[in-house]
Protein backbone atom coordinates (compact mmCIF):
# COMPACT_ATOMS: atom_id res chain seq x y z
CA UNK A 1 0.00 0.00 0.00
CA UNK A 2 3.05 2.19 -0.18
CA UNK A 3 1.79 3.74 -3.35
CA UNK A 4 -1.48 4.91 -2.01
CA UNK A 5 -0.59 8.44 -1.28
CA UNK A 6 0.80 8.85 -4.69
CA UNK A 7 -2.04 7.06 -6.38
CA UNK A 8 -4.45 9.31 -4.63
CA UNK A 9 -2.74 12.32 -6.02
CA UNK A 10 -4.09 11.43 -9.41
CA UNK A 11 -6.61 13.88 -10.62
CA UNK A 12 -9.12 12.18 -12.79
CA UNK A 13 -11.60 13.96 -15.00
CA UNK A 14 -14.37 12.06 -16.69
CA UNK A 15 -16.05 12.93 -19.93
CA UNK A 16 -19.51 13.47 -18.45
CA UNK A 17 -18.21 15.95 -15.88
CA UNK A 18 -16.15 17.80 -18.44
CA UNK A 19 -19.15 18.17 -20.73
CA UNK A 20 -20.94 20.02 -17.97
CA UNK A 21 -17.84 22.06 -17.22
CA UNK A 22 -17.34 23.01 -20.86
CA UNK A 23 -20.93 24.12 -21.13
CA UNK A 24 -20.60 26.37 -18.10
CA UNK A 25 -17.41 27.86 -19.48
CA UNK A 26 -19.09 28.61 -22.80
CA UNK A 27 -21.94 30.35 -21.00
CA UNK A 28 -19.40 32.31 -19.02
CA UNK A 29 -17.66 33.50 -22.19
CA UNK A 30 -20.96 34.65 -23.66
CA UNK A 31 -21.97 36.54 -20.55
CA UNK A 32 -18.62 38.10 -19.76
CA UNK A 33 -17.49 38.76 -23.35
CA UNK A 34 -14.03 37.43 -22.56
CA UNK A 35 -11.79 35.99 -25.29
CA UNK A 36 -11.08 32.63 -23.75
CA UNK A 37 -10.87 30.71 -20.54
CA UNK A 38 -8.56 27.98 -19.30
CA UNK A 39 -9.35 25.63 -16.48
CA UNK A 40 -6.16 24.42 -14.82
CA UNK A 41 -5.51 22.17 -11.87
CA UNK A 42 -3.29 23.47 -9.12
CA UNK A 43 -0.47 21.22 -10.19
CA UNK A 44 -0.24 22.99 -13.52
CA UNK A 45 -1.99 20.53 -15.83
CA UNK A 46 -4.68 21.99 -18.04
CA UNK A 47 -8.14 20.50 -17.53
CA UNK A 48 -10.02 22.19 -20.34
CA UNK A 49 -10.33 25.41 -22.31
CA UNK A 50 -12.89 27.33 -24.33
CA UNK A 51 -12.91 30.32 -26.63
CA UNK A 52 -10.23 31.77 -28.88
CA UNK A 53 -7.28 29.80 -27.59
CA UNK A 54 -5.42 29.04 -30.82
CA UNK A 55 -2.73 31.68 -30.37
CA UNK A 56 -1.89 30.63 -26.87
CA UNK A 57 0.52 27.94 -25.72
CA UNK A 58 -1.89 26.27 -23.35
CA UNK A 59 0.57 24.02 -21.58
CA UNK A 60 3.07 26.69 -20.70
CA UNK A 61 0.30 29.07 -19.73
CA UNK A 62 -1.14 26.41 -17.40
CA UNK A 63 2.20 25.76 -15.74
CA UNK A 64 2.87 29.47 -15.28
CA UNK A 65 -0.61 30.28 -13.99
CA UNK A 66 -0.42 27.48 -11.43
CA UNK A 67 3.08 28.59 -10.52
CA UNK A 68 2.27 32.26 -10.08
CA UNK A 69 -0.87 31.43 -8.20
CA UNK A 70 1.13 29.22 -5.85
CA UNK A 71 3.67 32.00 -5.41
CA UNK A 72 1.03 34.47 -4.24
CA UNK A 73 0.15 32.00 -1.52
CA UNK A 74 3.36 32.96 0.23
CA UNK A 75 2.34 36.61 -0.01
CA UNK A 76 -1.06 35.73 1.38
CA UNK A 77 0.57 33.86 4.22
CA UNK A 78 2.58 36.95 5.19
CA UNK A 79 -0.70 38.85 5.52
CA UNK A 80 -2.24 36.07 7.52
CA UNK A 81 -4.49 34.99 4.65
CA UNK A 82 -4.79 31.37 3.56
CA UNK A 83 -4.63 32.35 -0.09
CA UNK A 84 -5.72 35.04 -2.50
CA UNK A 85 -8.74 33.94 -4.45
CA UNK A 86 -8.35 36.32 -7.39
CA UNK A 87 -5.35 37.64 -9.32
CA UNK A 88 -5.35 40.11 -12.16
CA UNK A 89 -2.61 41.05 -14.61
CA UNK A 90 -3.17 44.01 -16.87
CA UNK A 91 -1.51 44.27 -20.26
CA UNK A 92 -1.74 46.94 -22.95
CA UNK A 93 -4.07 44.87 -25.11
CA UNK A 94 -4.89 41.64 -23.33
CA UNK A 95 -5.37 41.02 -19.67
CA UNK A 96 -5.60 37.90 -17.58
CA UNK A 97 -7.87 37.25 -14.65
CA UNK A 98 -7.05 34.27 -12.43
CA UNK A 99 -9.46 32.85 -9.87
CA UNK A 100 -9.40 29.78 -7.68
CA UNK A 101 -12.12 27.18 -7.86
CA UNK A 102 -12.56 25.10 -4.75
CA UNK A 103 -9.33 23.65 -3.54
CA UNK A 104 -8.09 21.99 -6.66
CA UNK A 105 -8.52 24.14 -9.71
CA UNK A 106 -7.83 27.59 -11.10
CA UNK A 107 -9.51 29.46 -13.93
CA UNK A 108 -7.56 31.83 -16.14
CA UNK A 109 -9.62 34.18 -18.27
CA UNK A 110 -8.07 36.24 -21.03
CA UNK A 111 -9.94 39.33 -22.15
CA UNK A 112 -9.48 42.64 -23.94
CA UNK A 113 -11.21 46.02 -24.23
CA UNK A 114 -14.52 44.43 -25.23
CA UNK A 115 -15.26 43.95 -21.56
CA UNK A 116 -14.10 45.06 -18.13
CA UNK A 117 -12.39 43.45 -15.21
CA UNK A 118 -15.52 44.04 -13.15
CA UNK A 119 -17.64 41.99 -15.53
CA UNK A 120 -15.08 39.20 -15.56
CA UNK A 121 -14.91 39.25 -11.80
CA UNK A 122 -18.66 39.11 -11.44
CA UNK A 123 -19.25 36.20 -13.81
CA UNK A 124 -16.16 34.33 -12.77
CA UNK A 125 -17.42 34.28 -9.20
CA UNK A 126 -20.64 32.66 -10.38
CA UNK A 127 -18.69 30.22 -12.49
CA UNK A 128 -16.45 29.28 -9.57
CA UNK A 129 -19.42 28.38 -7.43
CA UNK A 130 -20.94 26.20 -10.16
CA UNK A 131 -17.70 24.46 -11.04
CA UNK A 132 -16.88 23.82 -7.42
CA UNK A 133 -20.18 22.03 -7.09
CA UNK A 134 -19.38 19.78 -10.04
CA UNK A 135 -15.96 18.93 -8.63
CA UNK A 136 -17.49 18.31 -5.27
CA UNK A 137 -19.91 15.74 -6.62
CA UNK A 138 -17.33 14.18 -8.93
CA UNK A 139 -14.93 13.62 -6.09
CA UNK A 140 -17.44 11.59 -4.15
CA UNK A 141 -18.59 9.48 -7.00
CA UNK A 142 -16.87 6.17 -7.55
CA UNK A 143 -16.19 5.71 -11.22
CA UNK A 144 -15.44 2.26 -12.47
CA UNK A 145 -16.26 2.14 -16.09
CA UNK A 146 -13.17 3.76 -17.46
CA UNK A 147 -9.67 2.66 -16.88
CA UNK A 148 -6.35 3.04 -18.57
CA UNK A 149 -5.52 -0.07 -20.57
CA UNK A 150 -3.46 -2.63 -18.72
CA UNK A 151 -0.41 -2.48 -20.91
CA UNK A 152 -0.43 1.28 -21.13
CA UNK A 153 2.66 1.77 -18.95
CA UNK A 154 4.71 -0.73 -20.91
CA UNK A 155 3.65 0.86 -24.18
CA UNK A 156 4.73 4.28 -22.95
CA UNK A 157 8.11 2.88 -21.94
CA UNK A 158 8.56 1.44 -25.41
CA UNK A 159 7.67 4.73 -26.95
CA UNK A 160 10.10 6.57 -24.67
CA UNK A 161 12.85 4.22 -25.83
CA UNK A 162 11.97 4.81 -29.46
CA UNK A 163 11.73 8.56 -29.27
CA UNK A 164 14.27 9.56 -26.70
CA UNK A 165 17.72 8.37 -27.62
CA UNK A 166 21.00 9.40 -26.03
CA UNK B 1 -0.81 13.30 -12.43
CA UNK B 2 -3.89 14.16 -14.35
CA UNK B 3 -5.93 11.54 -16.16
CA UNK B 4 -8.37 13.34 -18.40
CA UNK B 5 -10.81 10.97 -20.05
CA UNK B 6 -12.59 13.76 -21.84
CA UNK B 7 -9.43 14.91 -23.60
CA UNK B 8 -8.06 11.34 -23.55
CA UNK B 9 -4.90 12.60 -22.02
CA UNK B 10 -2.51 11.57 -19.24
CA UNK B 11 -0.16 14.18 -17.92
CA UNK B 12 2.66 13.50 -15.45
CA UNK B 13 4.90 15.94 -13.63
CA UNK B 14 8.61 15.30 -13.16
CA UNK B 15 10.70 17.66 -11.06
CA UNK B 16 14.47 18.08 -11.27
CA UNK B 17 15.76 18.80 -7.79
CA UNK B 18 19.25 19.25 -6.37
CA UNK B 19 21.78 21.74 -4.99
CA UNK B 20 22.64 24.97 -6.80
CA UNK B 21 24.77 24.61 -9.94
CA UNK B 22 24.46 20.82 -9.99
CA UNK B 23 23.15 20.87 -13.56
CA UNK B 24 19.36 20.72 -13.36
CA UNK B 25 18.70 23.32 -16.02
CA UNK B 26 21.46 21.80 -18.16
CA UNK B 27 19.61 18.48 -17.99
CA UNK B 28 16.47 20.17 -19.26
CA UNK B 29 18.36 21.94 -22.03
CA UNK B 30 19.86 18.67 -23.20
CA UNK B 31 16.44 17.04 -23.26
CA UNK B 32 15.09 19.99 -25.19
CA UNK B 33 17.88 19.56 -27.76
CA UNK B 34 17.56 15.82 -28.13
CA UNK B 35 13.81 15.34 -28.26
CA UNK B 36 12.34 15.52 -31.78
CA UNK B 37 10.48 18.77 -32.46
CA UNK B 38 7.06 17.19 -32.70
CA UNK B 39 7.42 15.77 -29.22
CA UNK B 40 8.35 18.91 -27.34
CA UNK B 41 6.93 22.28 -26.53
CA UNK B 42 8.71 25.50 -25.81
CA UNK B 43 11.17 25.57 -22.94
CA UNK B 44 10.36 28.35 -20.52
CA UNK B 45 12.85 29.66 -18.01
CA UNK B 46 12.21 32.20 -15.35
CA UNK B 47 15.80 33.12 -14.67
CA UNK B 48 17.81 35.99 -13.18
CA UNK B 49 20.23 37.96 -15.28
CA UNK B 50 23.01 35.68 -14.19
CA UNK B 51 21.12 32.80 -15.76
CA UNK B 52 20.33 31.22 -12.44
CA UNK B 53 16.85 29.74 -12.22
CA UNK B 54 14.61 32.10 -10.30
CA UNK B 55 11.29 30.34 -10.21
CA UNK B 56 11.40 27.29 -12.44
CA UNK B 57 12.24 26.01 -15.87
CA UNK B 58 9.47 24.25 -17.68
CA UNK B 59 9.57 21.88 -20.62
CA UNK B 60 6.48 20.00 -21.80
CA UNK B 61 7.03 16.71 -23.66
CA UNK B 62 4.35 15.04 -25.72
CA UNK B 63 4.73 11.38 -26.63
CA UNK B 64 1.66 11.42 -28.82
CA UNK B 65 -1.06 8.80 -28.48
CA UNK B 66 -0.23 5.65 -26.58
CA UNK B 67 -3.00 3.07 -26.27
CA UNK B 68 -5.49 5.76 -27.14
CA UNK B 69 -4.28 8.25 -24.55
CA UNK B 70 -2.19 11.30 -25.43
CA UNK B 71 0.72 11.04 -23.04
CA UNK B 72 2.54 14.05 -21.70
CA UNK B 73 5.41 14.60 -19.35
CA UNK B 74 5.90 18.01 -17.89
CA UNK B 75 9.42 18.66 -16.72
CA UNK B 76 10.17 21.28 -14.11
CA UNK B 77 13.38 22.33 -12.42
CA UNK B 78 13.59 24.10 -9.10
CA UNK B 79 16.06 26.81 -8.17
CA UNK B 80 18.92 25.20 -6.27
CA UNK B 81 20.04 28.09 -4.13
CA UNK B 82 19.22 27.66 -0.48
CA UNK B 83 17.24 30.91 -0.20
CA UNK B 84 14.60 29.79 -2.69
CA UNK B 85 13.23 27.22 -0.28
CA UNK B 86 9.58 28.25 -0.59
CA UNK B 87 9.73 28.30 -4.39
CA UNK B 88 11.10 24.75 -4.39
CA UNK B 89 8.22 23.60 -2.29
CA UNK B 90 5.69 25.17 -4.65
CA UNK B 91 7.14 23.53 -7.72
CA UNK B 92 7.22 20.18 -5.98
CA UNK B 93 3.47 20.21 -5.48
CA UNK B 94 1.86 17.36 -7.35
CA UNK B 95 5.16 15.91 -8.59
CA UNK B 96 4.76 12.34 -9.79
CA UNK B 97 8.48 11.72 -9.78
CA UNK B 98 11.68 13.47 -8.75
CA UNK B 99 15.10 13.47 -10.40
CA UNK B 100 17.72 14.56 -7.92
CA UNK B 101 20.72 15.94 -9.76
CA UNK B 102 23.71 15.51 -7.44
CA UNK B 103 27.13 17.06 -7.96
CA UNK B 104 29.80 14.35 -7.97
CA UNK B 105 32.57 16.83 -7.14
CA UNK B 106 34.68 16.26 -4.04
CA UNK B 107 33.60 18.70 -1.38
CA UNK B 108 29.99 18.73 -2.59
CA UNK B 109 28.79 15.95 -0.29
CA UNK B 110 27.38 18.38 2.27
CA UNK B 111 25.56 20.44 -0.33
CA UNK B 112 24.06 17.31 -1.86
CA UNK B 113 22.93 16.04 1.51
CA UNK B 114 21.52 19.37 2.52
CA UNK B 115 19.46 19.53 -0.65
CA UNK B 116 18.30 15.93 -0.28
CA UNK B 117 17.18 16.71 3.25
CA UNK B 118 15.39 19.79 1.95
CA UNK B 119 13.62 17.58 -0.62
CA UNK B 120 12.66 15.13 2.08
CA UNK B 121 11.26 17.92 4.28
CA UNK B 122 9.33 19.51 1.45
CA UNK B 123 7.81 16.20 0.41
CA UNK B 124 6.91 15.53 4.03
CA UNK B 125 4.96 18.79 4.04
CA UNK B 126 2.81 17.29 1.29
CA UNK B 127 2.50 14.12 3.35
CA UNK B 128 4.87 12.07 1.19
CA UNK B 129 7.77 10.03 2.50
CA UNK B 130 10.89 10.46 0.37
CA UNK B 131 11.31 6.68 0.15
CA UNK B 132 7.83 6.39 -1.36
CA UNK B 133 8.14 8.84 -4.21
CA UNK B 134 9.57 7.62 -7.55
CA UNK B 135 13.07 9.08 -7.13
CA UNK B 136 16.18 8.84 -9.28
CA UNK B 137 19.50 10.28 -8.15
CA UNK B 138 21.71 11.34 -11.01
CA UNK B 139 25.44 11.41 -10.19
CA UNK B 140 26.20 14.32 -12.46
CA UNK B 141 29.57 15.76 -13.52
CA UNK B 142 31.25 12.37 -13.68
CA UNK B 143 33.87 13.99 -15.91
CA UNK B 144 35.21 16.23 -13.15
CA UNK B 145 38.81 15.40 -12.32
CA UNK B 146 37.92 15.43 -8.62
CA UNK B 147 34.68 13.44 -8.98
CA UNK B 148 34.15 11.10 -6.04
CA UNK B 149 33.82 7.39 -6.76
CA UNK B 150 30.20 6.31 -7.19
CA UNK B 151 30.51 3.84 -4.30
CA UNK B 152 31.40 6.69 -1.98
CA UNK B 153 28.50 8.81 -3.22
CA UNK B 154 26.11 5.89 -2.82
CA UNK B 155 27.24 5.47 0.75
CA UNK B 156 27.35 9.10 1.77
CA UNK B 157 24.49 10.63 -0.21
CA UNK B 158 22.04 7.95 -1.28
CA UNK B 159 20.78 7.23 2.20
CA UNK B 160 17.25 6.86 0.87
CA UNK B 161 17.87 3.81 -1.32
CA UNK B 162 16.95 5.58 -4.55
CA UNK B 163 17.81 4.28 -8.02
CA UNK B 164 20.92 6.02 -9.30
CA UNK B 165 22.49 6.73 -12.67
CA UNK B 166 25.72 8.39 -13.81
CA UNK B 167 25.76 11.38 -16.13
CA UNK B 168 27.71 14.24 -17.63
CA UNK B 169 24.88 16.62 -18.37
CA UNK B 170 27.18 19.19 -19.99
CA UNK B 171 27.94 16.74 -22.81
CA UNK B 172 24.49 15.15 -22.69
CA UNK B 173 25.72 11.79 -21.49
CA UNK B 174 23.24 9.91 -19.30
CA UNK B 175 20.57 12.62 -19.46
CA UNK B 176 18.03 10.74 -21.53
CA UNK B 177 18.75 7.59 -19.53
CA UNK B 178 17.90 9.47 -16.34
CA UNK B 179 14.66 10.77 -17.79
CA UNK B 180 13.63 7.33 -19.01
CA UNK B 181 14.47 5.72 -15.68
CA UNK B 182 12.40 8.28 -13.77
CA UNK B 183 9.53 8.03 -16.25
CA UNK B 184 9.46 4.26 -15.97
CA UNK B 185 9.29 4.46 -12.16
CA UNK B 186 6.32 6.80 -12.47
CA UNK B 187 4.66 4.54 -15.03
CA UNK B 188 5.10 1.49 -12.84
CA UNK B 189 2.94 3.24 -10.26
CA UNK B 190 0.22 3.63 -12.80
CA UNK B 191 -0.13 -0.11 -13.14
CA UNK B 192 -2.01 -0.33 -9.89
CA UNK B 193 -5.62 0.15 -10.91
CA UNK B 194 -7.36 3.22 -9.66
CA UNK B 195 -10.74 2.72 -8.05
CA UNK B 196 -11.70 6.10 -6.76
CA UNK B 197 -13.10 8.99 -8.68
CA UNK B 198 -11.07 12.15 -8.79
CA UNK B 199 -8.63 12.80 -6.05
CA UNK B 200 -10.57 11.30 -3.22
CA UNK B 201 -9.53 8.24 -1.35
CA UNK B 202 -11.66 5.29 -2.31
CA UNK B 203 -11.97 2.76 0.46
CA UNK B 204 -12.51 0.05 -2.08
CA UNK B 205 -9.04 0.56 -3.39
CA UNK B 206 -7.27 -0.78 -0.36
CA UNK B 207 -8.58 -3.69 1.59
CA UNK B 208 -5.33 -4.19 3.40
CA UNK B 209 -4.71 -0.82 5.00
CA UNK B 210 -7.53 1.65 5.02
CA UNK B 211 -6.06 3.86 7.66
CA UNK B 212 -3.07 4.60 5.52
CA UNK B 213 -5.24 6.06 2.84
CA UNK B 214 -4.35 9.64 3.24
CA UNK B 215 -5.58 12.60 1.35
CA UNK B 216 -4.17 14.04 -1.79
CA UNK B 217 -3.15 17.23 -0.12
CA UNK B 218 -2.31 16.31 3.44
CA UNK B 219 -1.50 19.90 4.26
CA UNK B 220 -5.19 20.58 4.06
CA UNK B 221 -6.32 17.16 5.11
CA UNK B 222 -8.18 16.82 8.33
CA UNK B 223 -7.80 13.71 10.41
CA UNK B 224 -10.66 12.29 12.40
CA UNK B 225 -8.64 9.77 14.36
CA UNK B 226 -5.24 8.30 14.90
CA UNK B 227 -4.89 4.57 15.44
CA UNK B 228 -1.36 3.59 16.38
CA UNK B 229 0.80 4.75 13.51
CA UNK B 230 -2.11 5.17 11.10
CA UNK B 231 -4.02 8.37 10.74
CA UNK B 232 -7.56 8.21 9.43
CA UNK B 233 -8.25 11.10 7.13
CA UNK B 234 -11.64 12.70 6.98
CA UNK B 235 -11.97 12.02 3.27
CA UNK B 236 -11.31 8.35 3.78
CA UNK B 237 -13.64 8.17 6.74
CA UNK B 238 -16.51 9.75 4.81
CA UNK B 239 -16.02 7.29 1.98
CA UNK B 240 -15.99 4.44 4.45
CA UNK B 241 -19.32 5.61 5.91
CA UNK B 242 -20.87 5.77 2.45
CA UNK B 243 -19.62 2.31 1.60
CA UNK B 244 -20.87 0.76 4.82
CA UNK B 245 -24.22 2.42 4.33
CA UNK B 246 -24.44 1.09 0.78
CA UNK B 247 -23.43 -2.41 1.82
CA UNK B 248 -25.99 -2.54 4.57
CA UNK B 249 -28.76 -0.73 2.75
CA UNK B 250 -31.86 -2.74 1.98
CA UNK B 251 -33.24 -0.05 -0.26
CA UNK B 252 -33.27 -0.77 -3.96
CA UNK B 253 -31.51 2.45 -4.73
CA UNK B 254 -29.16 4.33 -2.48
CA UNK B 255 -28.66 8.04 -2.19
CA UNK B 256 -25.76 9.63 -3.99
CA UNK B 257 -24.32 10.96 -0.80
CA UNK B 258 -26.03 10.13 2.45
CA UNK B 259 -25.77 12.38 5.43
CA UNK B 260 -25.53 10.84 8.88
CA UNK B 261 -26.20 12.03 12.37
CA UNK B 262 -23.36 12.65 14.77
CA UNK B 263 -24.14 9.40 16.58
CA UNK B 264 -24.09 7.44 13.35
CA UNK B 265 -20.77 8.97 12.37
CA UNK B 266 -19.41 8.03 15.77
CA UNK B 267 -20.60 4.47 15.29
CA UNK B 268 -18.96 4.24 11.88
CA UNK B 269 -15.76 5.70 13.25
CA UNK B 270 -15.72 3.09 15.97
CA UNK B 271 -16.10 0.35 13.43
CA UNK B 272 -13.41 1.85 11.22
CA UNK B 273 -11.03 2.05 14.18
CA UNK B 274 -11.73 -1.61 14.93
CA UNK B 275 -11.09 -2.45 11.33
CA UNK B 276 -7.78 -0.56 11.34
CA UNK B 277 -6.70 -2.31 14.54
CA UNK B 278 -7.70 -5.62 13.07
CA UNK B 279 -5.64 -5.08 9.94
CA UNK B 280 -2.65 -3.92 11.96
CA UNK B 281 -2.92 -7.07 14.05
CA UNK B 282 -3.39 -9.28 11.00
CA UNK B 283 -0.29 -7.71 9.51
CA UNK B 284 1.71 -8.45 12.66
CA UNK B 285 0.61 -12.05 12.52
CA UNK B 286 1.38 -12.19 8.80
CA UNK B 287 -2.16 -13.30 8.01
CA UNK B 288 -2.90 -13.34 4.32
CA UNK B 289 -6.48 -13.38 3.05
CA UNK B 290 -7.44 -16.64 1.26
CA UNK B 291 -7.94 -15.11 -2.16
CA UNK B 292 -9.22 -18.31 -3.75
CA UNK B 293 -12.00 -18.56 -1.24
CA UNK B 294 -12.86 -14.90 -1.63
CA UNK B 295 -12.89 -15.12 -5.40
CA UNK B 296 -15.18 -18.13 -5.14
CA UNK B 297 -17.53 -16.10 -2.94
CA UNK B 298 -17.59 -13.31 -5.48
CA UNK B 299 -18.18 -15.78 -8.30
CA UNK B 300 -21.05 -17.26 -6.29
CA UNK B 301 -22.51 -13.78 -5.90
CA UNK B 302 -22.23 -13.12 -9.61
CA UNK B 303 -24.07 -16.36 -10.37
CA UNK B 304 -27.13 -15.04 -8.56
CA UNK B 305 -27.72 -12.80 -11.53
CA UNK B 306 -29.03 -14.01 -14.84
CA UNK B 307 -26.82 -11.73 -16.87
CA UNK B 308 -23.91 -9.32 -16.60
CA UNK B 309 -26.42 -6.56 -17.25
CA UNK B 310 -28.55 -7.46 -14.26
CA UNK B 311 -25.48 -7.64 -12.07
CA UNK B 312 -24.35 -4.26 -13.28
CA UNK B 313 -27.78 -2.77 -12.68
CA UNK B 314 -27.86 -4.16 -9.17
CA UNK B 315 -24.43 -2.76 -8.37
CA UNK B 316 -25.10 0.59 -10.01
CA UNK B 317 -28.29 1.14 -8.07
CA UNK B 318 -26.44 0.54 -4.84
CA UNK B 319 -23.40 2.44 -6.04
CA UNK B 320 -21.26 -0.56 -5.26
CA UNK B 321 -18.60 -2.30 -7.24
CA UNK B 322 -17.42 -5.89 -7.31
CA UNK B 323 -14.16 -4.55 -5.94
CA UNK B 324 -15.85 -3.10 -2.86
CA UNK B 325 -17.71 -6.36 -2.28
CA UNK B 326 -14.48 -8.24 -2.61
CA UNK B 327 -12.84 -5.98 -0.07
CA UNK B 328 -15.69 -6.52 2.33
CA UNK B 329 -15.37 -10.29 1.85
CA UNK B 330 -11.62 -10.01 2.42
CA UNK B 331 -12.25 -8.17 5.66
CA UNK B 332 -14.64 -10.86 6.83
CA UNK B 333 -12.21 -13.63 5.96
CA UNK B 334 -9.40 -11.90 7.81
CA UNK B 335 -11.71 -11.59 10.81
CA UNK B 336 -12.48 -15.32 10.62
CA UNK B 337 -8.83 -16.31 10.48
CA UNK B 338 -7.88 -13.92 13.25
CA UNK B 339 -10.61 -15.18 15.54
CA UNK B 340 -9.39 -18.73 15.09
CA UNK B 341 -5.91 -17.59 16.06
CA UNK B 342 -6.85 -15.66 19.15
CA UNK B 343 -9.69 -17.92 20.24
CA UNK B 344 -8.72 -21.45 19.20
CA UNK B 345 -11.79 -22.78 20.98
CA UNK B 346 -14.22 -20.61 19.03
CA UNK B 347 -15.60 -23.65 17.21
CA UNK B 348 -16.49 -25.21 20.54
CA UNK B 349 -18.08 -21.96 21.64
CA UNK B 350 -20.16 -21.89 18.49
CA UNK B 351 -21.70 -25.25 19.24
CA UNK B 352 -24.94 -24.20 20.79
CA UNK B 353 -26.48 -26.78 23.10
CA UNK B 354 -30.20 -27.48 23.27
CA UNK B 355 -30.13 -26.24 26.84
CA UNK B 356 -28.79 -22.87 25.80
CA UNK B 357 -31.53 -22.53 23.22
CA UNK B 358 -34.28 -23.57 25.61
CA UNK B 359 -32.90 -21.29 28.37
CA UNK B 360 -32.91 -18.41 25.93
CA UNK B 361 -36.41 -19.32 24.76
CA UNK B 362 -37.76 -19.48 28.28
CA UNK B 363 -36.15 -16.22 29.31
CA UNK B 364 -37.65 -14.38 26.35
CA UNK B 365 -40.83 -16.36 25.95
CA UNK B 366 -43.09 -13.35 26.21
CA UNK B 367 -41.63 -11.87 23.04
CA UNK B 368 -42.23 -14.89 20.86
CA UNK B 369 -46.02 -14.63 20.40
CA UNK B 370 -46.75 -18.20 21.46
CA UNK B 371 -44.43 -19.73 18.89
CA UNK B 372 -43.04 -23.05 20.07
CA UNK B 373 -39.43 -23.77 20.86
CA UNK B 374 -39.19 -26.27 18.00
CA UNK B 375 -40.42 -23.72 15.51
CA UNK B 376 -37.90 -21.16 16.58
CA UNK B 377 -34.94 -23.39 17.26
CA UNK B 378 -32.93 -22.82 14.03
CA UNK B 379 -33.30 -19.05 14.11
CA UNK B 380 -32.62 -18.86 17.85
CA UNK B 381 -29.47 -20.95 17.41
CA UNK B 382 -28.22 -18.52 14.79
CA UNK B 383 -29.14 -15.60 16.99
CA UNK B 384 -27.12 -16.96 19.90
CA UNK B 385 -24.23 -17.80 17.60
CA UNK B 386 -24.21 -14.29 16.25
CA UNK B 387 -24.32 -12.78 19.71
CA UNK B 388 -21.46 -14.99 20.87
CA UNK B 389 -19.36 -14.12 17.87
CA UNK B 390 -20.01 -10.44 18.42
CA UNK B 391 -19.11 -10.76 22.07
CA UNK B 392 -15.88 -12.58 21.20
CA UNK B 393 -15.05 -9.91 18.64
CA UNK B 394 -15.85 -7.13 21.07
CA UNK B 395 -13.52 -8.66 23.63
CA UNK B 396 -10.85 -8.99 20.99
CA UNK B 397 -11.31 -5.40 19.84
CA UNK B 398 -11.26 -4.31 23.46
CA UNK B 399 -7.91 -6.00 23.89
CA UNK B 400 -6.51 -4.43 20.72
CA UNK B 401 -7.79 -1.04 21.78
CA UNK B 402 -6.12 -1.46 25.15
CA UNK B 403 -2.79 -2.01 23.46
CA UNK B 404 -3.01 0.70 20.84
CA UNK B 405 -2.80 4.41 21.13
CA UNK B 406 -6.03 5.83 19.76
CA UNK B 407 -6.97 9.45 19.51
CA UNK B 408 -10.29 10.63 18.16
CA UNK B 409 -10.72 14.18 17.01
CA UNK B 410 -14.38 14.53 17.86
CA UNK B 411 -14.63 18.09 16.53
CA UNK B 412 -13.53 17.00 13.05
CA UNK B 413 -16.34 14.51 12.63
Amino acid sequence: MKDNKLRLKRLIYYADDLQKIDKLMEEFLKLSNAKCIFLIDKEGHMISNKGLVQQINAETLSALVAGSFAATKEMARLLGEAEFSVMFHQGSRDHIHIAIIGDRAISATIFDEKTTVGMINLYSKELSVKLEKIFDIAIRRVHQEQQVEADYSESVKDKLNDLFKE
Amino acid sequence: MQINYARREISCKLVFYGPGMSGKTTNLEVIHQKVPDENKGEMTSIATEGDRTLFFDFLPLDLGKVRGMTTKFQLYTVPGQIYYASTRKLVLQGADGVIFVADSGAGKIDENNESLLDLSNNLAEYGIDITEVPLVIQWNKRDLPNALPVEELEKKVNTVGAKTIEAVAATGEGVMGTLKLAASLVLDRLNTPEEGGAAAAAPAAAPAAPAKEEAPAPKKEVYVAKVGSDAISRTFFLQYCQLQYRLASKEAEVEDFKKFSKEEYRKYLDSLINYSLLLQDAKKRAIKPPMEKINAQIDGFKKKFASEKELKEYLDKRRLSLESLKNEATKNEIINILILEVLPNIKEMMKISDKEVSDFYNANKAKFNNKTLDELKPSLTNLIKGAKKRQALDEFYGKLRGQAEISIFEDKL
